[in-house]
């Protein structure tokens, strides 16, 4: 790889793996940075040195960007590859690898930095033509909170303009409850992001979250690798993902992919990025969410109905080339579903279970990828999330793709940590799943309650 | 634990086993027994010994199969020199607080902070660990003599990398002085 030999993994768990892995085959060189907690994983015996920077508490560890670079510079290496999470969207760690010289494999400092203000996103976003939720600038305090819900109309969401993740995100269904919803997202989003600014959004009662995969080089070109379907979410964060959506039309798909090619293009956006938008399923209609600016969690899904490698890909562009293939070559093929085995205990309300794994003994077959940083007698530590595995599976269409993950599911044996399995079986048996008519809500408001109620009798 | 292991297989056993195994056509072997798990591979998924240390017959880890009793081998994977390996008999190492560059001196040219023999008390300085143009003193933080240095000048070490051993000095007396000092 031109300008690259040895790149420094900046993360750990299953996504480390699939970075070193990666490496490994186009002849790069890999470091690992693990924390005291980590010095044992499987990134750890895979990647060719592994270098501990500090104690289990991420602030102390994988936070740290100055601890980060120097152990780049250390190591010899001359990329950094950050993964999700962590560092991934902090600018400075762009920034101060450029400083030093060190290739990072994700998209400038600045990019990182404008899409990651989701004001200013939407304000860009809806300058070229792209619809946008009905929405308010900038909410002081709760008057103004008042004006603008008002204005965009119940129920209606406040979000924090830093966010991410669904913190500082609060859905008010009518005015009675605004003043302790305002309250609670602002000092949400200052504990999690630094930084109390909210702003209002229409709510959506009945939307599919759609995103769009890109990629882009430094020579201006962008390319999209279709969307993915990623509605099933509880607290805002996915559970089930899969590509493509069972709800699109191919005349919708063609719009919301231009979207979102058009949208990178105006920044000049390198790399891999996804643009998100929620469909509103009640007019058929799209609308821009946000921008994330890295690799994210559910990328296989791409991978698998496109036969693109996105990690390899992020590598060739990082380092001046441009993509292996061309917009033309991009081919929709088949159909990829993804649950994230998380250890936790969905019979009590998705707590999570942290401890030793005694068995571990993922499905393998046709059609099935495992992306998992686990091993038989792994201990999980408690201090980071709690993802053990990403079961990712394809097959020609949708219907033979869910009998896949059914049959994945049903042969996945975990012991010793509860896990999210049975809940998986639980979805991908249920009708509404099946036959594809949910939403962003759907888990919540109805498949859980569902779910404590059957278990008992499905289930042992 | 080690009684459990030696009641239902002992060490011959298990040299047998790997031998059936390395002259099978299996690349992988698990045998549970009772409280004993054997995983053996001859992948060699094992991380490679760290520097200087050598397998203990000196052979190619290449084929060699690897052996894991499920509780014992945690503690013993010889993957970085652990503090239990140098810590012996009133010996302490003082370990880098941070990953950083280690400099065994306060500037280029100056002479270090502390050379092989120094009597070090918990307050002395022993080297200067930059992290990014940030520079921090670590201090002995032991009373003792330095009786080795493992970290190089100019050479990054990791979080909690041994960079001293120090001969701890005991006796009745200094330890009175502690204890009046704390």
């Amino acid at each position: 790889m031109n300008g690259i030999s040895r790149v420094l993994v900046a993360n750990r768990g299953e996504i480390a793996v699939r970075i070193i892995r990666a490496c490994r085959e186009l002849g790069i060189e890999s470091v690992v940075t693990v924390s005291e907690a980590d010095s044992e994983s499987l990134p750890a015996k895979l990647a060719d040195r592994a270098v501990c920077i500090g104690p289990p508490a991420p602030m102390q560890s994988y936070l740290k960007v100055d601890t980060i670079v120097a152990a780049a510079l250390g190591t010899g290496s001359d990329a950094i590859h950050p993964g999700y999470g962590f560092l991934a969207e902090q600018p400075q760690l762009a920034e101060v690898c450029a400083a030093h010289g060190l290739i990072f494999v994700g998209p400038k400092a600045d990019d990182i930095r404008k899409m990651g203000d989701k004001l200013y996103a939407r304000k860009l976003v809806g300058g070229l033509g792209v619809s946008i939720i009905p929405g308010s600038e900038l909410v002081c305090h709760l008057g103004e909170a008042a004006e603008a819900a008002e204005m965009v109309g119940y129920p209606i969401l406040l979000k924090a303009a830093a966010g991410g993740g669904g913190k500082g995100m609060k859905i008010v269904e009518q005015p009675e409850d605004l003043r302790t919803l305002f309250d609670e997202a602002s000092v949400e989003s200052l504990s999690a992001f630094g930084d109390d600014r909210i702003y209002v959004e229409h709510y959506l009662p009945n939307a599919r979250h759609i995103e769009v995969q890109i990629i882009g080089d430094r020579f201006g070109n962008v390319i999209h690798l279709f969307e993915r379907d990623c509605s099933l979410q509880r607290r805002y964060q996915k559970m089930v993902e899969e590509a493509p959506s069972p709800a699109v039309s191919p005349e919708l798909r063609e719009a919301f992919c231009e979207a979102a090619v058009r949208i990178a293009k105006q920044i000049g956006y390198e790399n891999a990025g996804t643009v998100e938008f929620l469909l509103d399923q009640d007019q058929d209609r799209f609308y821009f969410l946000e921008m994330n600016t890295r690799i994210q969690v559910e990328h296989p899904v791409t991978e698998m109905i496109s036969g693109i490698d996105l990690v390899k890909e992020q590598f060739r562009v990082a380092s001046g080339d441009s993509f292996s293939v061309s917009q033309e070559e991009v081919k929709l093929t088949g159909h990829a579903i993804e649950c994230r085995i998380n250890a936790e205990s969905p019979n009590a309300g998705f707590a999570p279970c942290p401890g030793r794994i005694n068995e571990w003994k993922p499905p393998a077959g046709e059609g099935i990828r495992i992306d998992s940083h686990c091993y038989s007698e792994y201990f999980v530590p408690p201090y980071y999330d709690s993802l053990l595995a990403k079961l990712v599976v394809s097959a020609r269409d949708r219907d033979q793709a869910i009998q896949c993950m059914q049959d994945a599911l049903a042969s996945f044996v975990v012991s010793g940590v509860d896990t999210t399995i049975p809940f998986y079986q639980f979805i991908m048996k249920h009708p509404e799943y099946l036959s594809g008519k949910i939403n962003t809500r759907w888990i919540e408001n109805s498949l859980l309650k569902e779910y404590e109620e059957n278990e008992g009798n499905q289930f042992r | 634990m080690e009684d459990a292991f030696m009641e239902g297989i002992d060490q011959d056993d298990v040299i047998q086993i790997l031998r059936m195994l390395e002259e099978s056509t299996f690349d992988e072997l698990h045998l549970e027994m009772g409280g004993l798990k054997l995983v053996a591979s001859k992948s060699g998924k094992k991380a490679s010994p760290a520097e200087g240390m050598k397998s203990d017959d000196g052979e190619s880890t290449e084929s060699k199969v690897a052996v894991e009793p499920t509780v014992q081998a945690r503690e013993e994977r010889p993957d970085i020199p652990q503090p239990s390996d140098i810590e012996e008999n009133g010996f302490i190492a003082i370990k880098a607080p941070m990953l950083g560059t280690f400099y065994g001196a306060p500037k280029p040219g100056a002479p270090p902070f502390v050379e092989v023999g120094r009597l070090v008390s918990e307050d002395d300085s022993v080297c200067i660990i930059e992290v990014m143009k940030l520079f921090n003193t670590v201090k002995a933080n032991v009373r003792g003599r330095i009786a080795k240095i493992y970290a190089e000048n100019g050479q990054m070490v990791e979080y909690q990398q041994p960079l001293f051993l120090v001969e701890e000095l005991e006796g009745p007396a200094e330890m009175g002085e502690e204890e009046n000092a704390s």
